[in-house]
C-alpha cells in the first residue's frame, strides 16, 4: 500500500512544510502533458460534432418558427415559447404522454419485474450448471435481434385474419374470434407485446449476471444460521440486487424515452395516431411533416426527461462501481 | 412458511420459465418454419404450423434480387467500419482515463462521454441531416452511418476499454518503462495482450449495435446505400408482401448477431451491463 | 562514480510523504530502507524510478541529474512488491524484457537470459508462464529481469516479504552473495528489521516524512537516536515504559508513574542524564535485557525486581514471556528449556547498563 492510499494521516507535531503548501501539481514523468489531453480530445470533439453541435442547433431551433422552405430560405425568426406552447397544448402530444405511460407500465416495470422473476428462477431453481447456460442464452437471444426485424416478424404473427398468435389464441380456446391487433387502441398492445418479447432480456441479463457476482462467503453464512428459501431472497439476495435491478430499470426507462424502431415498423404510429410516441412524433414532425420547430420542442423535451434519467442512472453507476471498486 | 407451499411456489416459478421459455422461441420458430414455406402457404386463411413442403430453395431465392445481397455487404461495410472507428477512438481515450485520470479529464468527463450512449437519437436526427446533406459525402452513403453510429458505440467503446484497462495492472506497465519501454511500447507489449479479450468483446458488441441499427439507416441512406434493415420491412413484391422471403432472408442476416453472442457470450455480459458485472 | 545522490526531495498527495529527504549511496553499496508499512518506503523507490515525479528535490545517478527524466530513461531498475511478471509471457521473454527494449541481437540475448537464469537457478523455468510457477521462482525471475538490464542503480521493493519462512531465508542469503548487487549501488526496502539487520551494509530507518537514522546495523540497533528507531527495530518490540528520574546525581532513580515499578540509573547514564532537564523520561528496556532468574540465582550488576506472569508463549528458538513488574507489563526473552505457569512469580533481572533513556515528548534518545 502507498501511502497516497492513506486518508488524512496524522503527521505528529508537524505543520505544512513550505514545499508543501506551494506545491505545483506535477504532471507524471511518463508522457507529455498534452499527450492524455489529446487522446480524450479526439472523441470528444467528435462528440461536440455529432451530439452538442446537432443539441444546441435542436435548442435554438425549438425557439424559432423553422420549417423546410423557411430553413433553405434561411429566413426563420424568433417565436419564443410558442412551439413548447404548440407541443404541449395538442391532443397528439397528450396521447403520446398517456401512451407512453402505458407503455412504461405494461413495457418496462413489466419488463423489470418478469426479468428479475426469471433470472432469480432460473439462478436459484435450475440446478444443472449446463442447463443454466443454455437457457440464458435463449432467453436472452430476442435481445440481439435487430429491431427492424423484430417489428416485422411480430407484424407478421399478430396479422388478424390469418396471424400465428390469432390462430394459437383460436386453438388452445382462449379467444373465440380473432383479435384486431392493429385497431385503434389495440395497436399499441401488439407494439408492447412485441417489445416485451424483444427486451425483458435485457433486466433478465443484467440480473442474472449481478446475482452471479454475489459473494457466495454471505450465503455461506446465511445456510449456517439456519435461513434459507424466501428468507434468504428477501433479507440478503433482493436488497444486495438493488443497485443491479434499479440500473436495469433506469435503462428500460432511457429506453422508453428514444423509443422508435418498433412503433415505426409496426403501426407508423396508427391507425391515427393511437400508437404514437412522444419519441416518434419528434421524428415525424422533423423528418416527414418537416416542423422542425416543433420537432425541436419535443427533441428538447424529451431530452430534458432523458437528462435527469441519465443523471440519476450514472449516480447508481458510480455507487455499484464504488462498491465493487471498478471506480 | 413450510415446507409445502415452499415446493407449489418452486415448481409454479419453474413452470412460468418452461412457458416464458415458450413465448421466447415461439416467433423464432414461426420465422423458421415460414422462412421454408411456399408463398401460397404463408397466405391461407388457416396458417400451417409445420410447412407441407420444405421449400429450402428460399434461401436462395432470396438473393435472386441482387439488392439483398448487397444490403449485407452494405450492411457489414458500415457496422465494420463504424466498429474500428469506436474502438480505436474509444481505446485511446479509454485508455487515458485509466492511466492519467487527472490530465485526461477526470470522472465527470468519463461519464459525460458515458452518458451519450443514453442520448435520445432524434433529438440529432434532423440538424445531422442537414449537416451531412452539406457535406461532399452527403447522407447517403457509407460515411455518413459510419460517422452517425459513432454517437451510440463511442461513448460505449471508450467506457468499457476503460474499465478493461484499469483491470489491466498498472503496475506491469511500469514494469515496462523500467525494462526501458517507451509509453508507446510498453502499451504495445504489455498492455495490448492483456485487454485483447476486452478489446474484442467491446469490438463484436459494437458491431451487432451498428449491424442491427434502423433509425438512422432508415432517414439517412436508402438510393445509393441500402441497409438491410431497411431492406427488410420493405420486402414487397408488387403489392404483396412476400412473407417466406422477408423471413428467409431475416433469418440470414439475424444469424452473424446471434453467432457473436454465443460465442463471446461470457465477455458481452460485462459489456451489456457496463462493466458492472464480471461475467 | 554511479553513485546514487538524493537532495533535499519532497513528494506529498494529500499530506507530505517525504519531507526533504537527503541520502547518498555509494556504488557496490547495499543500503536498506526500513520502516512501517505505509511510511513512503515505496514513494521513495518510485521517486527514483521516476514512476512519480518529485514534488521538489534533486535525484542524481553518477552525477546525472535525472530528477525529471521518464523511467524508461533512467538507468535505474527495479523489481516490485507484486513481481510485475508479463503473464503472457515466458520466463524467458520476462528475463529478456529489458534486453528487447535495447533491440539487442537473438544470440546476445540468449546467452545473456541463460547467464542470469543459471545464477538464480531458474534455468530449467525458461519456458514456462509466470502463472505456473512458485512465489520464490517469481522472486528469481524478477530478480533476473533486473540483473540482465545491467543498471547503475538497483532498486529492490520488499522483495521477499511475501514469501514463506525457508524461501526467504535461501533467498536472504543470495542477496548476501550475488556479486552483480555488490557493484553497483542498490537500494532495498523493507519493513522487517531482520532482514535490514542482515542484508544491509548500512540501513536507513524511514519515519514519518523520511530517513529518521542512517548507520550501520550495528550501529542503528544499539545506538538508535529515537524512540521510533528502538520500537522498530527488534522482534518482540522494545519495552517502553513512561518514567520520572528523581534523586540526585549518581543517586538517579527512574520510577514509572504511579506504579512501584522503578530501578536504579547506572552512574555512567546518571552522569549524562544529570546535564539535561529530564525529569519525565521513556525508559526503552530490549526483551533480550531482561533475564528471569532461576531459583536462588544471583545477577551481580544487574537490577532484580519481583514480577508475576502474565502471558508465556513458546516460540521457535525462544520464549517470550509478559510479566507484571510491580504494575508495568515488561516482556522478557527466556530459554525454551523453562516453563511459565500464569501468575507465577518470577524474579526479573534488568540489564540497567543498557537501558535507552528517550526524552518523553519528542522521543530523542537522550544519551546520544
Amino acid at each position: 500500500m502507498s501511502v497516497a492510499d492513506m486518508p488524512n494521516a496524522e503527521i505528529p507535531g508537524a505543520e505544512m512544510p513550505d514545499w508543501f503548501v506551494h506545491k505545483k501539481p506535477r504532471a507524471n514523468l511518463i508522457v507529455a502533458r498534452w499527450v492524455p489531453a489529446a487522446l480524450v480530445g479526439l472523441p470528444v470533439l467528435v462528440l461536440f460534432a455529432i451530439v452538442v453541435y446537432p443539441t444546441v442547433w435542436m435548442f435554438y431551433h425549438s425557439f424559432q418558427d423553422t420549417n423546410m422552405m423557411r430553413l433553405f430560405q434561411g429566413n426563420w425568426s424568433f417565436v419564443g415559447w410558442d412551439n413548447f406552447g404548440a407541443v404541449l397544448s395538442s391532443g397528439r402530444f397528450g396521447d403520446s404522454v398517456v401512451h407512453l405511460m402505458q407503455y412504461l407500465l405494461f413495457g418496462c416495470v413489466l419488463q423489470v419485474i418478469l426479468g428479475t422473476i426469471l433470472a432469480l428462477t432460473l439462478y436459484e431453481i435450475v440446478r444443472q450448471e449446463w442447463l443454466r447456460v443454455i437457457l440464458l442464452i435463449v432467453l436472452v437471444l430476442p435481445m440481439m435481434l435487430p429491431p427492424s426485424i423484430v417489428g416485422v416478424l411480430w407484424k407478421f404473427m399478430l396479422t388478424p385474419s390469418n396471424g400465428a398468435v390469432n390462430q394459437a389464441l383460436l386453438n388452445l380456446g382462449l379467444v373465440d374470434k380473432h383479435v384486431e391487433w392493429f385497431n385503434a387502441g389495440v395497436s399499441l398492445w401488439a407494439i408492447i407485446i412485441a417489445d416485451v418479447w424483444n427486451w425483458t432480456a435485457l433486466p433478465l441479463l443484467i440480473v442474472y449476471s449481478g446475482r452471479v457476482s454475489l459473494p457466495p462467503a454471505v450465503y455461506e453464512a446465511a445456510r449456517v444460521d439456519g435461513a434459507k428459501g424466501w428468507l434468504v431472497m428477501r433479507r440478503i439476495t433482493l436488497p444486495m440486487l438493488k443497485e443491479v435491478i434499479a440500473i436495469a430499470f433506469i435503462v428500460r426507462f432511457m429506453d422508453a424515452f428514444k423509443f422508435v424502431d418498433l412503433v415505426y415498423v409496426m403501426t407508423s404510429g396508427g391507425p391515427a395516431q393511437t400508437s404514437e410516441l412522444p419519441a416518434y412524433i419528434a421524428f415525424q414532425r422533423g423528418i416527414r411533416e418537416f416542423a422542425i420547430g416543433e420537432a425541436a420542442a419535443y427533441a428538447i423535451i424529451i431530452f430534458a426527461i432523458s437528462a435527469v434519467l441519465i443523471t440519476l442512472f450514472l449516480k447508481y453507476l458510480k455507487k455499484v462501481l464504488k462498491a465493487q471498486g471498478i471506480a | 412458511m413450510s415446507e409445502q407451499t415452499a415446493r407449489l411456489i418452486r415448481t409454479l416459478l419453474l413452470i412460468f420459465l418452461g412457458l416464458w421459455l415458450i413465448l421466447t422461441l415461439f416467433p423464432l420458430y414461426w420465422q423458421f418454419i415460414t422462412a421454408f414455406k411456399s408463398a401460397a402457404e404463408t397466405n391461407r386463411t388457416i396458417p400451417s404450423f409445420w410447412p407441407e413442403v420444405w421449400h429450402f430453395e428460399n434461401l436462395v431465392s432470396v438473393f435472386a434480387e441482387p439488392t439483398n445481397f448487397s444490403a449485407l455487404v452494405d450492411s457489414f461495410i458500415i457496422a465494420t467500419g463504424n466498429t474500428i472507428a469506436s474502438l480505436v477512438l474509444g481505446s485511446l481515450a479509454g485508455y487515458a482515463f485509466a492511466r492519467f485520470p487527472r490530465q485526461a479529464g477526470g470522472e465527470n468527463l468519463a461519464f459525460w462521454i458515458l452518458s451519450n450512449r443514453m442520448f435520445p437519437p432524434v433529438a440529432v436526427l434532423v440538424p445531422m441531416f442537414f449537416l451531412f446533406d452539406a457535406m461532399p459525402w452527403g447522407t447517403d452513403s457509407y460515411l455518413s452511418l459510419i460517422i452517425l453510429y459513432l454517437v451510440f458505440n463511442m461513448p460505449l467503446a471508450t467506457w468499457l476499454m476503460m474499465v478493461f484497462f484499469r483491470d489491466a495492472p498498472r503496475e506491469l506497465e511500469e514494469a515496462a518503462y523500467l525494462d526501458g519501454y517507451t509509453p508507446l511500447r510498453a502499451f504495445v507489449k504489455v498492455t495490448l495482450p492483456l485487454v485483447l479479450p476486452g478489446m474484442i468483446s467491446v469490438a463484436m458488441l459494437c458491431w451487432i449495435f451498428a449491424w442491427n441499427e434502423y433509425l438512422f439507416a432508415n432517414l439517412f441512406v436508402g438510393t445509393q446505400v441500402r441497409t438491410f434493415t431497411i431492406v427488410i420491412p420493405t420486402f414487397t413484391h408488387g403489392s404483396q408482401t412476400l412473407w417466406n422471403l422477408q423471413m428467409a432472408f431475416s433469418m440470414i442476416a439475424m444469424l452473424p448477431p446471434v453467432a457473436l453472442f454465443i460465442l463471446l457470450r461470457r465477455y458481452m455480459v460485462r459489456g451489456l451491463s457496463l462493466g458492472v458485472v464480471k461475467g | 562514480m554511479a553513485r546514487l545522490q538524493i537532495e533535499g526531495l519532497c513528494k506529498g498527495w494529500d499530506f507530505p510523504v517525504i519531507d526533504r529527504l537527503d541520502l547518498t549511496v555509494e556504488e557496490g553499496e547495499f543500503f536498506i530502507v526500513v520502516g512501517p508499512s505505509g511510511i513512503g518506503k515505496t514513494t521513495l523507490l518510485r521517486l527514483i524510478a521516476g514512476l512519480e515525479s518529485a514534488d521538489a528535490g534533486r535525484i542524481t545517478i553518477g552525477g546525472q541529474d535525472i530528477t525529471t527524466l521518464p523511467p524508461y530513461k533512467r538507468p535505474v531498475a527495479m523489481t516490485f512488491e507484486s513481481y510485475a511478471l508479463y503473464p503472457h509471457l515466458s520466463v524467458f521473454e520476462n528475463i529478456a524484457s529489458p534486453l528487447r527494449a535495447r533491440r539487442l541481437d537473438k544470440a546476445a540475448i540468449r546467452k545473456a537470459v541463460t547467464d542470469v537464469a543459471k545464477l538464480l537457478r531458474i534455468e530449467t523455468l525458461l519456458d514456462r508462464r509466470p502463472g505456473e510457477i512458485s512465489g520464490g521462482q517469481k522472486q528469481r525471475t524478477a530478480l533476473g529481469r533486473t540483473l540482465v538490464a545491467e543498471p547503475q542503480v538497483f532498486l529492490l521493493d520488499e522483495p521477499i516479504s511475501h514469501l514463506d519462512a525457508k524461501i526467504r531465508h535461501e533467498l536472504r542469503l543470495q542477496f548476501h552473495s550475488l556479486e552483480e548487487l555488490r557493484r553497483v549501488a542498490t537500494l532495498y526496502v523493507t519493513h522487517d528489521y531482520a532482514e535490514a539487520l542482515s542484508l544491509g551494509d548500512r540501513i536507513g530507518v524511514m519515519g514519518h516524512g523520511g530517513l529518521v537514522q542512517i548507520g550501520t546495523a550495528r550501529d542503528v540497533f544499539m545506538r538508535p537516536r529515537s524512540l521510533f528507531v528502538a520500537q522498530h527495530l527488534g522482534q518482540p518490540a522494545i519495552n517502553a515504559v513512561a518514567a520520572r528520574l528523581t534523586g540526585e546525581g549518581a543517586a538517579l532513580q527512574a520510577h514509572a508513574g504511579n506504579t512501584s515499578f522503578g530501578f536504579p540509573v547506572v552512574a555512567a547514564h546518571a552522569a549524562v542524564l544529570a546535564r539535561g532537564d529530564c525529569g519525565q523520561v521513556t525508559v526503552g528496556i530490549r526483551p533480550q535485557h531482561v533475564r528471569v532468574l532461576h531459583n536462588g540465582e544471583d545477577a551481580p550488576g544487574h537490577h532484580v525486581i519481583d514480577a508475576h506472569v502474565e502471558i508465556y508463549e513458546a516460540l521457535g528458538a525462544n520464549g517470550v514471556l509478559v510479566a507484571d513488574a510491580g504494575g508495568v507489563n515488561l516482556t522478557a526473552l527466556t530459554s525454551l528449556e523453562r516453563d511459565f505457569a500464569h501468575r507465577q512469580p518470577v524474579r526479573l533481572a534488568l540489564q540497567t547498563d543498557s537501558v535507552f533513556y528517550f526524552h518523553a515528548d519528542s522521543g530523542d534518545n537522550l544519551l546520544l
